[in-house]
């Protein structure tokens, strides 16, 4: 059977509620993935996403379509709400490690397996020190697997400055993790010569 | 080293990872020394920034909730249309009403004032 659009889901969804629950259906997924990825914690990932989508039908009869799809919407809302989010807790940088527990396929040898570890654990934690509209970038490609069009189309670029921003992006997130690598080793050559010395 | 020729490749190298379709591009060996640490980074995204999932009963629950706050919404919006109908057709009504009144007050008035005027008349003197 042919899917629905968006625009003909919420056409219906403003005198239907079924048709409120396929949109949500269609996009629960995608939303959560990207409010986890931007507060790396499940608890929150699921309240903030609960707050999206109710809100999302608090406004629905005031929703006006203006050809971008209904997830670009979507994410708007779930940005606002983790901007929110995060100026709540003072921009205090909340480091959780169950995402690495829960992501990583664990490699057989303890070593290997803390190295790896603590590898994306200092990936995550540099993506999380980008401007948002870049980690929403990332978000959308890598954990939503979006094309360049698609992220155009929420984030209301063209394909051509997505793909620089793109590219800017890995540039940035190239020197951060050069610098917090630099910084890594300055303190332990710092603990080094302080074991030495005592 | 051409710009745009980097950031298309950069571009097409993470659309490949994630199984979008991607136009290669064909860079010089310089071109590759300087772009492959950014291909090992997209790599290592790729890796990292697997799609989480929310739990099942999450979802479920959500969508219950959802379901129901809309169904509420819908009921309330349906009262309140009605009512402003109801308000509506009453404040109609009375217009109308009074309408008439006027039409009635307006009409004896000016037949009243043809009568004093008719009666000034036909006074001799």
């Amino acid at each position: 059977m042919c899917e629905e659009s968006d625009a003909v889901l919420i056409a219906r969804a403003k005198e239907d509620p079924e048709a409120f629950g396929a949109l949500y259906e269609r996009y629960v997924k995608r939303i959560y993935n990207y409010i986890y990825y931007r507060t790396n914690n499940h608890h929150e990932a699921e309240d903030l996403t609960a707050r999206t989508f109710l809100q999302a039908l608090k406004n629905l009869a005031r929703y006006k379509d203006r050809g971008a799809p209904y997830s670009a919407y979507l994410y708007r809302i779930a940005h606002n709400l983790v901007a929110n989010w995060y100026r709540a807790r003072s921009r205090k940088s909340i480091v959780s490690i169950e995402h690495v527990a829960n992501v990583i396929q664990e490699p057989d040898c303890p070593v290997a397996r803390a190295e790896k570890k603590e590898h994306r654990e200092v990936l995550l934690q540099a993506v999380r020190q980008l401007a948002p509209d870049r980690q929403q970038l990332l978000i959308l490609k890598f954990g939503d697997q979006m094309s360049n069009t698609e992220i155009g189309a929420v984030m209301e670029r063209t394909e051509g400055a997505i793909k620089s921003l793109y590219h800017r992006t890995l540039v940035e997130l190239r020197e951060k993790l050069i610098s917090a690598d630099s910084e890594t080793n300055r303190t332990l050559r710092e603990d080094e010569r302080w074991t030495t010395s005592g | 080293m051409d710009n745009e020729r980097i950031i298309r490749a950069v571009s097409a190298h993470a659309d490949s990872l994630i199984g979008r379709p991607a136009d290669p591009v064909h860079l010089t060996d310089e071109e590759y020394r300087h772009i492959a640490p950014l291909f090992q980074l997209t790599e290592q995204l790729h890796r990292t920034m697997t799609p989480s999932s929310p739990s099942a009963s999450f979802v479920r629950n959500l969508g219950q909730e959802l379901m129901e706050q809309a169904q509420r919404q819908m009921a309330w919006s349906q009262r309140m249309r009605r009512g402003m109908l109801i308000g509506a057709a009453a404040l109609g009504s009375l217009l109308s009403v009074a309408s008439v009144i006027g039409a009635i007050v307006f009409v004896v008035v000016r037949w009243r004032a043809r009568d004093q005027t008719c009666a000034l008349h036909a006074t001799p003197g």
